[in-house]
């Protein structure tokens, strides 16, 4: 990023000061801000709103300290992304320890076990909220005192990159924005989407609205003036926020400017997908909703660059990676949605053909955004993504053999009045092996391994749910108890167990973690898995999935096979097929060496192996 | 062992179920469908209408060879009526993927 070490303390004054030169902004990304204002909001009321977000960008700007404005000279868009990133996926309450705050028993283990591991934690919402297990946020600008406070998140930041939550399509029914408009407080009332009868949105238009979810889009609230029906996408306590009233947007604005005063390096635009509704539209992925994420990037460009914004967008990938706009003006990076289904596809059906074709036709995006590569999350495994890739068949019995392993399937409600599966909820570690199967638990640790694997050596940067770190089997239980079967790998742990598991060198876990922090150990020194290092998908085998990775100089070469079965499978490479010269391979996992053969490369592997091969001339 | 499994008409196998299939119980369940699948048999009948109670475990017997008899042009159905059970198929969305009926005849007939 830059060559001077970050202190997040040092980089933001608590209190502006405005004793120093105000921000003055370039004129070409002024003329861009103004330009996406006239878009969505007209050219009446652009030039008054501009005044206002200038407003907002110089009292950010009055915040940042001298140290900060020197260290960001150096900062390097192109290397904001390097090989070093692993991102870890957490709820700020998934360890609970006795008498201590749940924030701070997560900096202690962080600290202790993932530093030099992870170097970027995505802290799910932190925020007060009301349901959804923090998505739905009562107040955007504090930390749940249940979990701890703005102190002990930028404490996280001293070792770790963050990467907040922009929870901005909705608010929760408890927020005092929504209590306020039921209170009828003139300044809220347009912050909504409000109908007075459900009669006022036809029937044809009712059927275009593109829905994740089975539930009514409306929800009936009383206000003080009577009933009104509200703009609901994901449940009745979720209410979504209006962004064509422009006082939403800038209060947005300011919000995302306040996570980057308490330590945001990249922020995830929660369900962006759903910001804008047009009644006679789709209400997804409006040309609207892109053009307001541009502006929100403009923002951060303008004035703190070095924070990047990812979006989280469970669609077909086609229109998913359109939120990276032209590469350079949207999203610096979008969840690869496509990427878990089709991995567990490859392991459940032991065949790796669509994962080589659709990896196969992956694009880079720029020199400054890219895929982020997860396999599982605090949600379940999206399907959406692989809508044009797999067969609705594919999907179906994908679907019920996830079932099997005892996962559940969630549904979305499509036009017709028909449901359709949205996604898949099981952890990654049940969805790869059955609980009541007879195999060696060696042998589904090596499976589980294996597609892990894939992640971490695709073009892009890998992210990791902790459940997935420790190999967490569903929790059932908590899907009756709940009632969401998104709970099923929601488990929080004890601080004082998961310290006994990680102490046993034979428990489930310890195996599991140890397995994939070595393999992480490997690929963060490896300057082909830079995210930018180009990348050709080979096809060997339908039973392995092989990737060639070049360095950005082009002075080393890795070939990534993994055995995507449970059978051995024996494989002749031919190197000058591939363009390759190397005649002495090393597998940087366990440092074996593999000669060619003239022009073949002769390998034979076990069920579920990884092979990281490097030429050794190199 | 306190399931009873009865051949219906044809392939169709009929497993009754005792009042409360759970997490002590469960696994015969799953033992009995793993065998009925080695037999072919894919065309397989829970009968819960004895059954009071279902447990997170006895809901995963249930679905646990659920894609298998479907690959094979089979099915798992199901028989009940007690709200209990049906409430739980429709908290967990199973109710979207398993067919339920009221009484075994139904079920047969709907293969």
């Amino acid at each position: 990023m830059s060559k001077n070490k970050f202190s997040a303390k040092k980089f933001h004054y608590l209190e502006p000061d405005y004793s120093r030169p105000v921000l003055e902004l370039d004129k070409k990304l002024e003329e861009r801000i103004r330009d996406k204002l006239k878009f969505l909001y007209g050219d009446e009321s652009a030039d008054k709103l501009y005044d206002e977000l200038f407003r907002l960008l110089k009292v950010y700007y009055a915040h940042k300290t001298s140290e900060m404005i020197e260290w960001e000279k150096d900062f390097d868009e192109k290397n904001r992304f390097t090989e070093k990133d692993v991102i870890l996926i957490t709820y700020g309450d998934l360890i609970s320890g006795k008498n201590q705050k749940p924030l701070v028993t997560l900096e202690i283990l962080c600290k202790t076990y993932l530093k030099g591991v992870f170097n970027t934690l995505h802290i799910l919402p932190f925020f007060p909220y009301s349901s959804d297990r923090g998505f739905a946020v009562m107040d955007f600008e504090e930390v749940d005192p249940h979990l701890g406070s703005w102190d002990d998140i930028l404490n996280l930041r001293g070792d770790f990159r963050l990467m907040f939550d922009g929870v901005f399509n909705h608010v929760s029914s408890k927020s005092s924005w929504f209590q306020e408009f039921l209170n009828q407080n003139p300044y809220y009332q347009n912050f909504f989407t409000v109908f007075s009868t459900k009669e006022k949105i036809s029937p044809d238009h009712l059927k275009l609205i593109v829905r994740p979810r089975t539930s009514d889009v409306l929800t009936e609230f009383r206000t003080l003036n009577g009933t009104r029906l509200v703009w609901t996408t994901f449940s009745p306590d979720q209410i979504d926020l209006n962004f064509k009233n422009p006082e939403v947007l800038l209060k947005m604005v300011e919000i995302l400017l306040t996570y980057v005063r308490r330590g945001a390096d990249i922020i995830r635009l929660d369900a962006v997908t759903y910001l804008w509704e047009e009644l006679g539209t789709s209400c997804v992925h409006l040309d609207q909703s892109h053009v307001s994420i541009k502006l929100f990037r403009d923002v951060l460009d303008a004035v703190a660059p070095h924070v990047a914004l990812i979006t989280e967008t469970n669609v077909p990938h086609k229109e998913n990676i359109r939120y990276f706009g032209n590469g350079h003006d949207e999203a610096q990076m979008v969840y690869n949605f496509a990427l878990p289904p089709l991995v567990l596809y490859t392991f459940q059906t032991g065949n790796s053909r669509k994962l080589t074709e659709w990896a196969a036709s992956l694009e880079r995006i720029s020199d400054t955004a890219t895929y982020f590569n997860f396999l599982d999350s605090h949600d379940g495994i999206g399907v959406m993504a692989v809508k044009n890739i797999l067969t609705p068949e594919e999907i179906e019995i994908m679907a019920l053999r996830i079932v099997e392993h005892g996962g559940f399937i969630s549904y979305k409600a499509e036009g017709d009045g028909n449901e359709v599966p949205y996604e898949l909820n099981i952890t990654w570690y049940s969805a790869l092996n059955r609980d009541d199967s007879d195999e060696s638990r060696e042998l589904k640790i090596k499976r589980y391994l294996a597609s892990r694997s894939i992640a971490l050596v695709v073009m892009g940067v890998p992210g990791i749910y902790f459940h997935g770190l420790l190999g967490s089997k569903n929790d059932a239980d908590a899907v009756l108890e709940e009632g969401h079967t998104r709970s099923i790998n929601r488990k929080t742990i004890r601080k004082k167990e998961l310290l006994a598991e990680m102490d046993n060198k034979n428990s489930n876990i310890y195996q599991v973690a140890s397995g994939l922090i070595r393999l992480i150990h490997y690929r963060i020194r490896e300057k082909c898995f830079h995210p930018d290092a180009p990348q050709t998908i080979l096809s060997l085998s339908d039973k392995v999935f092989s990737v060639l990775r070049t360095s950005t100089e082009g002075q080393e070469i890795i070939m990534a096979i993994i055995n995507i079965t449970n059978d051995r499978e024996s494989l002749s490479i031919d190197l000058r097929m591939h363009g390759l010269k190397g005649q002495q391979w090393i597998d940087v996992l366990t440092k074996k060496t593999y000669k060619a053969n003239g022009d073949n490369l002769e390998l034979n592997l076990d069920p579920y192996d990884i092979l990281w091969l490097k030429e050794k001339s190199h | 062992m306190s399931f009873k499994i009865g051949k219906k008409s044809g392939n169709i196998t009929v497993i009754d179920c005792p009042q409360r299939l759970d997490v002590n119980i469960s696994y015969d369940l799953k033992n009995i469908m793993t065998q009925l699948i080695e037999e072919k048999k894919f065309k397989i009948i829970i009968n819960l209408t004895g059954t009071k109670y279902v447990d997170s475990s006895g809901l995963g017997a249930i679905v646990s060879r659920i894609a298998v008899t479907r690959s094979n042009k089979g099915d798992v159905r199901l028989v009940t009526k007690t709200k209990s059970i049906l409430d739980l198929l429709d908290l967990t969305r199973l109710n979207k993927i398993l067919e339920c009926y009221d009484d075994v005849q139904t079920a047969l007939e709907s293969f």
